[in-house]
């Protein structure tokens, strides 16, 4: 019966290398980095949330405003100076329409004014633009030589839209509303 | 021939135990001590980070309470008939002036109302989650507007750092900061001020206010 030698148990043994180690301390910091992405990414989704929500409310402060006149109080004013001027941005919205955009108002009110800069609930700068234009519920809108949507179709209604912007929104939050004349109103 | 066999498989199993390189005691300790303060500070930076995110959800759950409590109010008040703002004991205040509590009769015809003429109260009373707190709550009768003592309130939003939310502005007396007048010839309005903290009233930060001016369509313009 022959048995194989004994070895020493403490000789042989090998360490880690500096390779190895490396290795499993950028693993490791790949993991904690991966977690606090993770939480950071969180708290960016709630923040931005926020800001959609407090434009969103911001927008529905104003279309509520239009909802209190009467509707031919629902008209901008674009003969105010500086603080009724179309800028480049205010133009080139989806919404403008220089030849069907209702005017004529005198006052500043809220209702009244193009763009206004405004605080929201949170506590940040919004910048608010209002297109109130002309729009037909049928027919095709011709503004000359009277306002009308053709023979045979409803005269032209008010489309107010609400714009919200601000660099940290993704996108402007928009809200759009069309407004018609009863009697009484 | 079975000795052989046998010998051969000890000699093969005590090789591989020998290849087999364990831990030190000495190494495993230095390895677990290494491992406890890298957790540990790990641990820290967890800790407040889920403390953030929880305060932060909080936070925004409250002003998504106030946004809802402020979308059915507006539903309600679109259609009530008739619209006063009075203080707690339900005594009708002046255009201008912000009450802690409104009374709205809401007609038959209305999705709020169930098919009856609802008499709805909104009103403040002391929030149960944080004591300098408001909430916002909703009581009905079909006989007469209860005050937000009757039995029956549903809590729409809380954390309120106000309790006199409602206030009725007229063309000349104006309500909340910057002013609001209802313009002339419009509808009546009532403008709603919920301003928002976790942190109670005193906290400078992290208020969230939501304001919104809401016209009661079914009233008339003048």
């Amino acid at each position: 019966m022959t048995r194989p030698p004994r070895r020493p148990r403490f000789r042989h043994q090998e360490g880690f290398t500096l390779i190895e180690l490396l290795i499993a301390m950028v693993v490791l910091t790949v993991g904690i980095l991966a977690l606090i992405a993770a939480y950071s990414s969180g708290y960016v989704a709630l923040n931005r949330a926020t800001r959609v929500s407090s434009a969103r409310l911001v927008a529905d402060q104003q279309m509520e405003r239009f909802r209190a006149v009467q509707y031919a109080a629902i008209k901008l004013n674009t003969t105010c100076g500086t603080s009724c001027t179309e800028d480049a941005t205010f133009t080139g919205d989806p919404a403008y329409s220089s030849a069907a955009q209702v005017t004529g108002c005198t006052t500043t009110d809220s209702t009244c004014l193009p763009t206004q800069t405004t605080t929201g609930p949170d506590g940040k700068s919004y910048r608010l633009d209002t297109y109130v234009e002309y729009t037909c519920v049928s027919g095709t809108l011709t503004t000359s030589p009277s306002l009308s949507c053709g023979s045979g179709n409803p005269y032209p209604v008010k489309s107010v839209t609400v714009v919200v912007r601000s660099s940290t929104l993704t996108a402007p939050v928009r809200e759009q509303s069309t407004f018609t004349t009863f009697p009484g109103n | 021939m079975g000795l052989t066999a046998r010998a051969r498989l000890s000699r093969r199993l005590g090789a591989r135990a020998a290849a087999e390189g364990g831990f030190t005691l000495v190494e495993l300790i230095v390895t677990l001590a290494i491992l406890l303060i890298v957790v540990a500070s790990l641990s820290s930076v967890l800790v407040s980070a889920t403390r953030t995110e929880v305060d932060a959800n909080n936070r925004f759950q409250a002003q998504e309470q106030a946004r809802t409590g402020l979308a059915q109010l507006t539903r309600e008040l679109h259609c009530a008939s008739s619209v006063t703002v009075t203080n707690t004991a339900g005594t009708s205040l002046a255009a201008g002036s912000s009450g802690s509590r409104i009374a709205a009769t809401v007609p038959s015809s209305c999705t709020t109302s169930g098919g009856v003429t609802l008499f709805v109260t909104w009103c403040t009373s002391a929030s149960t989650l944080n004591t300098s707190d408001w909430a916002l709550y909703r009581v009905t009768s079909t006989s007469a507007a209860p005050l937000c003592s009757a039995s029956g309130t549903v809590k729409w939003a809380d954390y309120l750092t106000t309790s006199t939310p409602f206030c009725l502005p007229s063309t000349t007396a104006a309500c909340g900061s910057p002013p609001v007048l209802r313009p002339s010839g419009s509808l009546p309005m009532l403008h709603v001020t919920m301003p928002v903290n976790l942190k109670g009233p005193t906290a400078t930060t992290d208020a969230y206010n939501v304001v919104d001016d809401i016209a009661l369509r079914n009233g008339t313009h003048s």
